[in-house]
């Protein structure tokens, strides 16, 4: 184990003592003691999300998401051998469903009069997929992993799959503390993909609420699937083809490659001894093996060599979303675009809302963020993005020539001195808001760390905004603020018919 | 904070065992004002900032006939509008420029404000937050704007299925109930400046208001800023009518609101219990078991988990203070419909008949009271609760109240209280989606509504 000492995360009137050590294996923990309740969050930040994914799997980092809250081999069964047989059996079954599904477009073209046999045999072999999930959930105790965090007073337990990272968090009464270590070890180390057919139908649902039938998100995927030619960030969310298609040795060979301890930060804030986590930790993640590195991304989505337009028509009223290719997170103008996307989109007195809602009343609403976004900042080349709603009677053509102008404004005038003390002020507000909460901490640590390999992060890319200088906003501007750089999305009623 | 004796090997979590959470947590401070206003009170030195929240009686349920949205559009313009010596854009700058925050909203059943500031702009900041109070300026320009945005909003409400289905419901289980009113372009239409002004000087009043403060100052410094920014606020001395209770308008059935999606949206259900019912601990309990305890709960283990028909489904008995209601929902697919909706009334029905199990209801209920302590481990959580409890009429100890009521409960009596309040038979069944691809006809369900999609 390696012990750096204690570093004060520090700003102003703010000082909480960030404790760190890393496990022999390469796993860190980051620990932050503050013991004004008898709580504490846990914050479990992988270094992998659905941008690991390749094509053919997509999906996998998601699908995987839900596994994990299947428990483990202790929690979750009455008896993982008999389960594990059957799963291996399932998946057998599985393998000949999708052979034979694939031979189904052959046998319709050139044999017909066999293909009535050929989708009974299908039919015949996903009853025996049902009867041998039937026959598993014997061996199952449903939904034991939550049962045993929530009867402990668990809150606020859920995870996140985001691109570059997958994120897992619950806070706890602070005598459970050792419930957490060992229910986190359970499902790191010894996970168990139980329920799996099931599963992949629960996340075909939440595609269907989040993106196909949510105007927004619908409009969104179409936009970052356009900016994006290239690099694995165009993928929103999951393509339904392929998710229905995943196998559990997929999600197995992505656990592997990427859930390994190397690649795992965690963070730890409430009412805790850095001497029982330490304990802890080296008792049930010490034993974790050390993985190969994982292959990284090596795409970089090309530079954009003119503006890209795409349309969504539904049934929704018009929106229009712009996205423009910036620089990923330890790039020497990212500070200076995040400087930006305060001044064009933070609070009512900022640029975009100012103009497009307040003073020419075209806008019911305006947004301005970054995607993929991860509050430090994105691993890989990621996207500025504006989203308007128009008013009534307000065209698409005159928010984006609105939008257009308060841009072309960054380039062409230096900010004003009192707009970027504003901008600083709300910097040094936000950075003391996020030690406000317990897994706000936990959060912002365990991401920076893992972000940056240093937790320190938070502090120094805080330090370079507050250097940014109204003449390295002109500059930036100037040089991704162009038509060339930007995709335009842009949401229309329905048309009936057919080409006029 | 002793250090817990680490078990040689490591057992099963399942079989871990902990002692009860024991936590005193700190009292706030509580009086009230020569003008009326009762203020809570806790010290924080954790960081430099201060946070609080009005809570100010009144609400949407006030708004008179004709002029729904009145309480949302003042609510909207005390922070939009202009307050004290400020225009709206001087109002505006000054909170932006130090990074503070004051919203203002009007739910159905009350009007809050809540500020958060770092402690050094804490007298700015405050001075605006009473300035909103008691001297909103409701500039003309911005109400106009206000009124042309809302209706702007209303014409997009079909927009998003979950928010059709939502608001279809509470219209229709609320039937001629403020509870189940929605503005309405004529509503909004009719709202001028004097009605804003009037809303405000009725309803945003010192004997109105309780005041929850947390935050890095002392009671000293807050009895300060108190008596330079409210005391001379006078009570508005105008009479608050009380809202009468729900009652059951509805017929039985289903009320279908046609969207070219491919899901079914699903919320079914029926007038529930009052706030104050004794048999509420039962009914949470019980219902943990059936449908709010998420992954603990029967809709979700079969219709999610063992059945993959949704990924948000669930049933809530959502108390209120001018009658609650009990319903449950699903988002599934839309050739599914039939399937998970007979599946969620079998469910209902089977806990109706047989109840819940022992083994059930002791994790429901470790659950219920082992988590409750996140609802006071912060002094801003702390005051705030205790406001909500006095603005609902409940005593002060009713949090403690609650864990005992919910230690005391028997399996009996959650079993009684399935048998006696879930109405599954008079349920109003609202469904989003386009017939077409439904696995079997809405009729299947009961009498069946169309449900007008034109704005109006």
């Amino acid at each position: 184990m390696l012990l750096l000492p204690a570093v004060l995360f520090a700003g102003e009137d703010l000082q909480f003592p960030v404790e760190e050590f890393t496990l022999d294996n390469g796993m860190t923990f980051l620990v932050v003691e503050r013991h004004t309740a008898p709580v504490f969050s846990g914050y479990i930040c992988v270094g992998a999300g659905s941008a690991c994914e390749r094509i053919g799997d997509i999906g996998t980092a998601h699908l995987l998401e839900h596994m994990m809250f299947k428990g483990s081999q202790e929690v979750g069964t009455t008896d993982y051998e008999a389960e594990k047989e059957l799963m291996i059996k399932e998946d057998s079954v599985w393998a000949k469903i999708d052979e034979a599904m694939q031979r189904t477009r052959y046998i319709r073209l050139n044999e017909p009069d066999k293909l009535e046999g050929h989708l009974q045999y299908i039919a015949d072999l996903e009853a025996i997929l049902d009867s041998l999930s039937a026959a598993g959930s014997k061996y199952v105790v449903q939904n034991e992993f939550d049962q045993i965090y929530s009867r402990n007073g668990a809150a606020q337990f859920n995870a996140t799959t985001g691109y570059d990272f997958t994120y897992y968090y619950v806070s706890l009464p602070a005598n459970r503390l050792e419930l957490w270590f060992n229910m986190e070890a359970g499902r790191l180390l010894k996970p168990a993909f139980r329920e799996f057919f099931t599963e992949r139908d629960v996340v075909s649902e939440e595609r269907r609420q989040s993106v196909e039938n949510s105007p927004d998100a619908k409009l969104f995927e179409q936009l970052i699937g356009t900016a994006f030619i290239a690099h694995p960030y165009q993928i929103f969310w999951e393509w339904q083809s392929e998710e229905n298609n995943l196998t559990r040795d997929d999600l197995q060979r992505f656990f592997d490659s990427y859930y390994i301890p190397q690649n795992i930060s965690v963070a730890i804030v409430g009412d805790v001894t850095l001497d029982e986590v330490k304990e802890m930790a080296e008792k049930y993640f010490g034993r974790m093996p050390r993985g190969n590195e994982p292959e990284p991304i090596y795409t970089v989505e090309p530079v954009q060599p003119g503006e890209r337009r795409v349309t969504l028509e539904f049934d929704a009223n018009p929106a229009v979303s712009i996205a423009y290719h910036k620089t990923s997170f330890d790039d020497p103008e990212e500070p200076v675009f995040s400087i930006i996307e305060r001044l064009l989109g933070e609070g009512r007195t900022s640029r975009l809302y100012k103009s497009l809602v307040l003073d020419q009343q075209l806008c019911l609403d305006v947004s301005a963020y970054t995607f993929p976004g991860n509050n430090l900042g994105d691993l890989h080349n990621n996207v500025f993005c504006i989203d308007a709603y128009p008013k009534e009677g307000v065209s698409i053509d005159r928010v984006e020539k609105a939008v257009y102008k308060e841009l072309g404004r960054l380039s062409s005038e230096p900010v004003k001195e009192n707009e970027l003390t504003k901008i600083k002020n709300n910097i040094d507000a936000d950075f003391i808001w996020g030690a406000y909460s317990n897994m706000g901490l936990a959060r912002n640590l365990a991401r920076a760390h893992r972000l940056a390999h240093n937790w320190r992060f938070l502090s120094t890319a805080r330090d370079k905004l507050l250097a940014v200088t109204p003449d390295d906003i002109m500059t930036v501007a100037g040089k991704y603020f162009t038509k060339e750089n930007r995709t335009v999305a842009i949401l229309v009623p329905k048309e009936k018919g057919g080409e006029q | 904070m002793i250090l817990a004796a680490l078990t040689a090997l490591a057992i099963n979590p399942r079989d871990m065992s902990f002692s009860p959470i024991d936590f005193d947590a700190p009292e706030p401070e509580r009086w009230v004002t020569d003008n009326g206003m009762t203020i809570f009170f806790l010290e924080d030195h954790q960081l430099p900032v201060v946070t609080a929240t009005m809570l100010i009686r009144g609400g949407q349920v006030y708004d008179p006939a004709g002029k729904s949205g009145l309480a949302e559009i003042t609510a909207a313009l005390l922070r939009s509008g202009g307050a004290g010596d400020r225009t709206p854009d001087q109002v505006d700058a000054a909170l932006d420029f130090v990074g503070a925050n004051i919203s203002s909203n009007a739910s159905k059943d009350a009007l809050t404000v809540d500020m958060s500031t770092l402690k050094k702009d804490l007298d700015t900041v405050f001075g605006i937050f009473t300035d909103m109070l008691i001297r909103p300026m409701f500039d003309s320009a911005k109400t106009a704007l206000e009124i042309s945005n809302r209706k702007d909003r209303i014409l997009r409400q079909n927009d998003d299925p979950e928010s059709i289905t939502r608001r279809v419901y509470y219209e229709t289980v609320y039937q001629g109930h403020p509870y189940g009113l929605y503005p309405t372009l004529a509503s909004i239409g009719n709202i001028s400046r004097n009605d804003i002004f009037a809303f405000h000087r009725k309803f945003y009043s010192p004997g109105n208001c309780i005041l929850a403060v947390s935050g890095d100052m002392t009671i000293d410094e807050l009895n300060s800023l108190v008596g330079k920014y409210f005391s001379g606020w006078k009570q508005s001395g105008e009479k608050i009518e009380p809202v009468a209770n729900a009652e059951m308008k509805y017929r039985p059935g289903v009320y279908y609101a046609c969207k070219d999606i491919n899901q079914a949206h699903i919320r079914f259900g029926h007038l529930g219990m009052d706030m104050k019912n004794p048999d509420r601990f039962a009914m949470e309990i019980m219902n943990y078991c059936l449908g709010s305890g998420g992954f603990m709960s029967r809709l979700t283990k079969q219709v999610r988990t063992s059945s993959g028909l949704a990924y948000s489904v669930g049933s809530y008995n959502y108390l209120r203070p001018l009658g609650g209601t009990y319903f449950s929902y699903c988002l599934t697919r839309a050739d599914a419909m039939a399937q998970a909706t007979t599946m969620m009334m079998d469910i209902i029905r089977e806990v109706k008949k047989n109840g819940i199990t022992a083994e059930e209801m002791e994790i429901a209920r470790d659950a219920v009271i082992n988590s409750s302590i996140f609802e006071y481990d912060t002094p801003s959580k702390i005051v705030t609760a205790k406001a909500r409890l006095e603005y609902l009429g409940f005593p002060p100890d009713q949090m403690e109240k609650n864990i005992e009521s919910y230690k005391a409960v028997t399996l009996e009596e959650c079993n009684r209280a399935a048998q006696k309040y879930l109405d599954i038979d008079n349920i109003a069944i609202i469904i989003t989606g386009n017939k077409e691809l439904f696995d079997k006809p809405l009729e299947t369900f009961g009498p069946v509504t169309e449900v007008s999609m034109e704005i109006k």
